[in-house]
């Protein structure tokens, strides 16, 4: 497969998709503002044609450069219309081939195919990485297989003929869990916000108080009509949102592949991901307000490298939502450096006055502007004390910590509930704070970073018994280690 | 069990660079009250004004160009041992840092004006995923502290 090759015809029409998708809203202030009432509107029209007309050449002359070929171990891509590119990248530099199927390629049976290396940004956004956006079946397996092949040869010279890919299910999200998930994600609150951030931009254009006054005329009590539209209204969200997470996590399944784990997910758009287990550098547990009290969980890891821009490629979700419980069972056998057992030793008593008032500062202020603002009703205001003291006591007790066996584990709540395991050889750094009333309790807050992506990551738990901070400084500090 | 703080202190020139550069941006809010108080007589406002403005600039050239730097400097320890950078700072909140050595990807020297006159250098100490800072170091010492970290970062091992 020396020879030279060009993406599926497809992958024209999927770029100048691409670049029309960029150019709607100029485009939409060109035709819809520039043409209103002058004598120019043939000349915009045409205007309009000739860009788009323009768009779809450079799409087709774009795809006839780009050509991709395996040779002597690289992949190699040239590509450019006017200056011409030429990206060379050797398979044994190649981290993961994330592949994925939008609506396009699946109605042509082709796949796209993300090829991520290592490399570091900052010569350029997409630097490290090569996109080949739409390409047969067959012709994706080829380069997955050379890659594999490839990775083999350089482990064969190692040692003895442990040549058998081994291919373990790690994890199949089942119907109940995926309408769980899909029930108790956060993306539901991200719909009804932008339905009422819709609905209200165009309040001054649609003469909502004529259209109720009207319609008051026929149903009675026009307050319930409208309470009634509200609730569809966010019942329709809702279901909105749950469609989309359910087909976005349809199929989720987690396969260990040799020492890589592969995530596959999608139902409309499939994607692939691929993370080499030897770039994991932390894995987090988190339980959110909804799924905690019912003993849900989701399972993260870290992952070093990856392209700046992808977060998706760095906190990379591994188990969407499963009962807590469960997770050691499922994650120990594959990931065996961590050890999810662990006793997690909580923060001292004493500091949990520091957690109230440290709420009630933040609080103080709402509540001194609505007794001021609103007064009969602004005492109500009080009940938030209540309210933040539950809140810290949530957060008190959920800090904690636990060193074993080369490994940290921290545990904190910003909103989420987190859990953080970390390797020893993995943190990159770590550090201790005190402030002067911290040191007066013997409290103090620890911090750990991992790399994640192109950034770091980490965990940071809040006023920890001192004398404990300092055995896990010791721990870390590599001189007293020896 | 408690840990001994690093032994190195930074360079006391650091002090003396930081209160010039404080005096040169307090030199702003005098300025800002001597418009104040111009403005005060011109318009014949309150008189109160031009205590208040002349009392917020010194309170505000003290600390800043006395006292914070002061507690700053005497707060700022660092030690560069074989295996690992440890550094300790801040003035209300003591933070300690512990950097391994296998960690360190490279390490930055950078001088100002200021500093290039007192013969100091800012130190940079960059990880895969922090950036640690050594705020005024003599060049002598960033020097070898760069020397000696490129030394020891070719023995770091790949897993990042």
């Amino acid at each position: 497969m020396s020879d030279p090759k060009r993406l599926h015809p497809i992958a024209a029409v999927v770029n100048a998709l691409r670049q029309l998708k960029e150019m709607i809203i100029p485009f939409l202030i060109f035709v819809v503002f520039g043409s209103r009432g002058t004598d120019w509107d043939l000349f915009y029209f045409f205007g309009s044609i000739g860009v788009v007309l323009l768009v779809l050449v450079y799409g087709v002359l774009a795809w006839y450069r780009f050509t991709y070929r395996i040779e002597q171990g690289e992949l190699r891509i040239e590509y450019g219309l006017i200056v011409r590119k030429k990206r060379y990248i050797p398979f044994d530099r190649i981290q993961s081939l994330d592949l994925s199927e939008g609506i396009l390629q699946r109605l042509f049976g082709l796949v796209k195919v993300k090829v991520e290396t290592a490399g570091s940004g900052g010569m350029g956004l997409q630097d490290g990485e090569a996109v080949l956006t739409a390409i047969t079946k067959q012709d994706a397996q080829e380069i997955h297989d050379y890659l594999v092949s490839i990775k083999k040869s350089g482990q064969s010279v190692q040692g003895d003929e442990e040549t058998e890919s081994s291919d373990d299910l790690l994890y199949k999200i089942s119907v109940s869990e995926l309408l769980m998930l899909a029930t108790t994600s956060g993306g539901v609150g991200v719909v009804i916000s932008a339905v009422l951030a819709f609905v209200f931009q165009f309040e001054e254009f649609i003469p909502y108080e004529q259209i109720f006054d009207g319609v008051e005329h026929f149903v009675q009590n026009g307050f319930v009509f409208i309470s009634v539209v509200v609730f569809l209204g966010f019942l329709l969200a809702w279901i909105i949102a749950l469609f989309g997470t359910m087909l976005k996590y349809a199929n989720f399944t987690v396969r260990k592949v040799d020492n890589d784990l592969v995530i596959t997910r999608g139902l409309l758009e499939k994607r692939q991901f691929t993370i080499p287990l030897s770039r994991i550098q932390a894995v987090r547990i988190s339980e959110n307000l909804i799924r905690q009290p019912l003993g849900y969980a989701s399972a993260y890891v870290e992952s070093a490298g990856g392209s700046a821009l992808d977060q998706e490629s760095s906190k990379v979700l591994i188990l969407p939502i499963v009962k807590k419980r469960k997770i050691p069972g499922l994650l120990k056998p594959h990931l065996s450096e961590y050890h999810f057992r662990v006793n997690i030793s909580p923060a001292p008593g004493r500091a949990y006055s520091r957690y109230l008032l440290k709420g009630w500062l933040f609080t103080l202020p709402i509540i001194i502007a609505a007794i001021w603002l609103l007064r009969p009703w602004g005492y109500g205001a009080l009940l938030l004390l209540v309210l933040s003291a539950l809140w810290s006591y949530l957060n008190y007790k959920d800090a904690g910590w636990s060193l074993d066996q080369g490994m940290l584990t921290f545990r904190y709540r910003n909103i989420v509930k987190n859990t953080v395991y970390m390797r020893k050889n993995k943190v990159q750094s770590f550090s201790v704070k005190e402030s002067f009333f911290q040191r007066k309790k013997k409290l103090a807050t620890v911090e750990a970073i991992v790399k994640s992506g192109h950034g770091g990551a980490g965990g940071k738990v809040i006023d920890l018994e001192k004398e404990h901070v300092d055995m896990m400084y010791h721990w870390y500090s590599h001189e007293t280690a020896e | 069990m408690t840990i001994s703080e690093p032994q190195k202190r930074i360079s006391e020139k650091a002090l003396t660079v930081w209160k010039i550069s404080a005096s040169l941006y307090s030199l702003v809010v005098w300025a800002l009250a001597g418009g104040l108080i111009a403005i005060t007589i011109l318009f014949d406002f309150p008189d109160w004004i031009i205590f208040a403005a002349i009392a917020v600039a010194a309170v505000y050239s003290y600390l800043f160009i006395i006292l914070l730097p002061t507690l700053r400097w005497k707060r700022w320890r660092y030690e560069v041992r074989e295996q690992e950078i440890e550094l300790q700072y801040g003035v209300f909140i003591i933070k300690r840092t512990l950097i391994p050595m296998i960690r360190v990807q490279h390490v930055d020297t950078q001088q100002g004006p200021l500093l290039r006159k007192y013969q100091l250098s800012t130190v940079t100490v960059s990880t895969a995923a922090t950036i640690h800072e050594i705020p005024a170091l003599d060049m002598e010492e960033a020097e070898n502290l760069r020397i000696s970290i490129s030394r020891l970062a070719r023995v770091a091992d790949e897993d990042v």
